[in-house]
């Protein structure tokens, strides 16, 4: 009794007033609060992003805004500078308002690359 | 357990009312913005850690409204590699100029007044405050919203009074050792983008089918 009386108010709210998610998050928000909290946890951050992802593409279903930077940015700060570029690029394909801030990303990205390589020679 | 169900009762009564002032909102729609920068939040309570969790909590029911929202922890590294590290700095920053370095047709400011519990005898009350204000990549501010939500452990009454003083203090307890601002938060959230009677309009990507 007591837990059909828990679960009643939730019914009603999500019937009520809540307007229905466009996207599927993956946990997206939690992982990322969870990071701020602790920052040794942006690494499970960056394995539900991938997990998440790799799902959404399988059953071809759009990703929602600003995941796929999202993990760019953390592979970015682990030091795989190809898999940001990778990442910023889907980005830009699925999301073109992103376009500007995802080319001048990538665009930087790839200086640094060329001018390593070039230092290396 | 119980704050949650707590909470979530809280929620559905606060959730639906409909406040009385319906804010003007043809400067939103002359506008018509389809992406929404979300930059670092200020913070005016004395917790440091407030501004990044009430960040976390912004990027999805504002997509799920509709618009293209800018990656925020992607923001918050761009704008760190470019020496601004504090809310209060960026939110000094002219918005034309936020907005063109990111190419977003509108802003969102977030400021946090209040995030704190505040302890009385046997009872808690546990309070966030947010200012919101939408600005667009011309400098116009286009909407803003206030919203308080506050969380207080309802006692039941149904027991003698020292059976009611000790579920009390037990509230008073738990909610002290983990104080519930973040579905406050997210119920601040839900409120002023989605369902509250300012909320802002469904964006681009809300299929009309769907529309409220």
């Amino acid at each position: 009794m007591v837990r059909f009386l828990l679960i009643l108010p939730i019914v009603v709210a999500l019937g009520g007033c809540v307007t229905p998610s466009l996207y599927q998050w993956g946990g997206y928000e939690e992982a990322l609060y969870a990071g701020y909290k602790d920052p040794t946890k942006m690494e499970a951050l960056r394995l539900k992003l991938e997990a998440h992802i790799a799902e959404m593409e399988k059953s071809a279903q759009k990703v929602a805004p600003g995941l796929y930077a999202e993990l760019g940015t953390l592979y970015l700060q682990a030091g795989s500078s190809d898999k940001a570029i990778s990442m910023y690029s889907r980005e830009r394909d699925t999301w073109p308002e992103s376009k500007g801030l995802m080319t001048a990303m990538i665009q930087n990205l790839e200086r640094r690359q060329q001018a390593r390589a070039e230092a290396a020679k | 357990m119980k704050i949650v169900s707590s909470a979530l009762i809280l929620a559905v009564l606060t959730g639906c009312v409909a406040q009385p002032v319906k804010q003007d909102m043809s400067a939103f729609h002359a506008t018509a913005p389809r992406s929404i920068l979300v930059v670092p939040t200020i913070n005016k309570s004395l917790d440091v850690d407030a501004p990044n969790y009430v960040l976390a909590a912004l990027p999805v029911p504002i997509a799920n409204k509709g618009y293209y929202v800018f990656p925020v922890n992607t923001t918050k590294y761009v704008l760190e590699q470019e020496g601004f590290y504090e809310g209060e700095r960026i939110h000094q920053m002219a918005t034309p100029d936020l907005a063109k370095l990111f190419g977003a047709d509108a802003v969102l400011y977030v400021s946090i007044n209040r995030w704190d519990a505040q302890y009385a005898f046997i009872t808690t009350v546990v309070t966030v405050e947010f200012d919101y204000r939408l600005v667009s990549k011309d400098g116009a501010e286009i909407w803003k919203e206030s919203k308080r939500m506050q969380y207080q452990p309802q006692n039941n009454n149904s027991g003698s009074p020292i059976a009611m003083l000790v579920v009390a203090v037990v509230n008073a307890a738990v909610t002290r050792a983990a104080p519930n601002y973040m579905p406050l938060t997210r119920q601040a959230n839900q409120e002023v983008f989605i369902s509250g009677v300012n909320a802002i309009p469904d964006g681009p990507y809300r299929p009309a089918s769907s529309k409220q």
